[in-house]
């Protein structure tokens, strides 16, 4: 709660005072990046189900979006109706596959993007390959602003009511009941826990969290296609975000975020950008050495330090153990 | 008359494509078998033999030539891969080996792309460019030669599985790890095997592939999403099932591709998979 205090306090302050396009545009990602990670954490971290195509629920907002400003509706009605979408498409995807072992979910998560992919690529009515380019207004009514400040206001506020509904959801039914699901899930089914009916739940929530964050990023960039939302892309940007973190922490997607906006510019500035393939081998290499070696990434490694040091000292044996992360 | 032909060749055309992705399958469902693991590079796997096909041509080891040597390439990369990754990832949560072997995907794409660039490659002047006529149907030479290849391959793994000794031990490991750990097998040895011969099987593929497809850094992607679906359909760790299941699979795309359109060849095969797994999770031929 402190931390979460200090960082809506540095965010308003860095929405008020800095006028630098290019820092306010990476505290805008850096946020929004924050938002995607947790939501694909309350599916693929509490629940413990890896999805490999959250990027179609954060192209469910992007759409919505695009399709209400581009006939003439409020951007506001985006909100609802691409929750609603991404909802539904979680139920389709996880209905038949959440009950069962964590492949079947993660092939599922693979097949539903991929259908979506092509149907929007192939749909007039979705935009095909181009996508839609927003009209521009101004003003909250349109939900378009001149300036930066607003949207990092926005976002700020998104930021903020995922980490406080993630702290809800670490001391709720649904909190305890996934994490039981995931240390044991036959224990958990013995005990009557109904793992289909909560993890869908779950996931349901993770998706309008992403659609959210999807209609917020298409009103920011008033372009829309289907390479900046709902590719392949996307989705391992947003399973890097959250694995790099720590799955299943409060605060693992924002450190992930930060880390994965540094190496995003990083690799921009110093290897030319994207294209080249350097920051797919990059991203590649970090999932792959915390998997092997820190499956429970940053925050989870501190944790675990933490503990063991605390267990330790308890034990009054620090110096046995302590301070392995 | 006519639609009848057209029907015949498009029959043809997904049994054929259909056997092509048994081969990429068998591979992914014997891992899978033995030790729980959905090698999700799998289709990198395929990428990385097709680039090694490709580099044997221009050394002038034609496809056909060429295979027994990317076989056995990419059966020395599988058991490098298992000893150096998989090993530790099995000792995780098991989250760990789903992003895990993401990750190895993502890394393997991105090598690809740094280092071949993006372009499509083809071998030049491949064997077998021929087209077969009989009765009205056109078939191209390479995709019998494809096909046939395919069977052969997947009939000699279901053997190695079924009779040998090391093919025994293997259905020990997949049925009871510890049984088999206290009968004296080598579980870690095993695995290695296997994750070796689940490569094997896509280098021999990816030898195939080469006669008719071009490669590039995302080339096993469609084969290795059809190849998760034709796993899950015949059932995860059965290889007769895997036979059958892409056999289905290979008419489903075949025939969804010309009377849907052919983007959209691939929603009825997924499609499918959400059906069969909300209804027969086990799959056609798997067991619970």
């Amino acid at each position: 709660m402190i931390a979460l205090g200090a960082i809506v306090a540095a965010g308003l302050v860095t929405a008020l005072s800095v006028r630098d396009a290019v820092a306010l545009d990476l505290v805008f990602t850096l946020l929004l990046y924050a938002v995607l990670g947790q939501s694909w954490n309350w599916i693929s971290g509490y629940a413990g189900n890896i999805s490999f195509g959250h990027a179609i629920f954060f192209g469910c907002g992007a759409y919505a979006s695009a399709l209400m400003v581009t006939h003439g509706l409020s951007p506001w009605l985006a909100i609802p109706a691409g929750a609603v979408a991404a909802a539904a498409l979680a139920i389709v995807t996880g209905f038949p596959t959440l009950a069962l072992r964590g492949h079947y979910f993660s092939i599922a998560t693979i097949a539903v993007a991929a259908i979506v992919d092509a149907l929007v690529r192939t749909q007039p009515w979705l935009g095909r390959a181009t996508g839609f380019e927003l009209p521009i207004a101004s003003g909250w009514a349109a939900l378009q602003f001149a300036d930066k400040g607003p949207y990092i206001v926005l976002a700020l506020v998104l930021f903020t009511a995922v980490q406080i509904a993630t702290i809800a959801l670490e001391r709720s039914r649904l909190g305890y009941y996934l994490r039981a699901l995931r240390a044991n899930h036959a224990a958990a089914a013995a005990v009557g826990i109904d793992e289909r009916s909560w993890k869908l739940l779950a996931f349901a929530w993770s998706a309008v969290i992403a659609s959210c964050a999807g209609v917020l990023y298409a009103q920011y960039t008033l372009f829309v296609d289907p390479p900046s939302t709902i590719a392949l892309g996307v989705s391992i940007d947003i399973a890097l975000i959250g694995v790099v973190g720590g799955i299943g922490t409060l605060w693992g997607p924002a450190v992930g975020a930060l880390v994965y906006v540094v190496l995003a510019k990083g690799v921009a500035l110093e290897l030319g950008g994207t294209g080249k393939g350097y920051d797919l081998v990059i991203y590649g290499a970090i999932i792959c050495v915390i998997a092997a070696l820190r499956p429970h990434g940053i925050v989870g490694a501190i944790v675990d330090g933490l503990r063991r040091r605390r267990g330790a000292l308890e034990l009054g044996a620090a110096s046995a153990t302590g301070g392995a992360a | 008359m006519e639609a009848l032909t057209t029907f015949a060749q498009l029959l043809v055309g997904g049994v054929l494509t259909g056997l092509v992705f048994a081969l990429v399958a068998v591979g992914l469902t014997l891992v899978y078998g033995v030790m729980d693991v959905v090698n999700f590079a799998h289709g990198e796997f395929l990428m990385l033999a097709m680039y090694a096909t490709l580099g044997l041509a221009l050394l002038g080891l034609g496809p056909l030539l060429g295979l027994p040597l990317a076989v056995i390439a990419m059966f020395l990369f599988g058991i490098i891969v298992y000893r150096v990754f998989v090993r530790r990832l099995l000792a995780g949560p098991p989250e760990a080996t789903v992003f895990g072997t993401f990750g190895l995907l993502v890394l393997m794409q991105g090598l690809a792309q740094a280092v071949f660039s993006s372009d499509f490659l083809s071998v030049p002047s491949p064997p077998f460019a021929g087209t077969i006529r009989f009765a009205g149907l056109a078939v191209s030479q390479a995709s019998v030669v494809e096909g046939c290849g395919a069977l052969i391959l997947t009939a000699l793994l279901f053997a190695f599985v079924e009779y040998t000794e090391t093919g025994r031990a293997m259905r020990a490991v997949a049925e009871d790890r510890i049984a088999a750990t206290l009968m004296g097998i080598d579980v870690q040895r095993i695995n290695g095997l296997a994750f070796g011969i689940g490569a094997a099987c896509v280098g021999a593929a990816g030898g195939l592939l080469m006669l008719s497809y071009p490669v590039y850094p995302t080339a096993g992607v469609p084969f290795a999403l059809t190849a998760f679906v034709v796993v899950a359909l015949g059932g995860f760790g059965s290889i007769s099932g895997a036979l059958v299941a892409a056999l289905l699979v290979g008419m489903l795309e075949v025939f969804g591709g010309f009377y849907l359109s052919p983007e959209l060849k691939l929603v009825p095969v997924y499609l499918a998979y959400l059906v069969v797994v909300l209804v027969r999770p086990q799959g056609l031929l798997g067991r619970r």
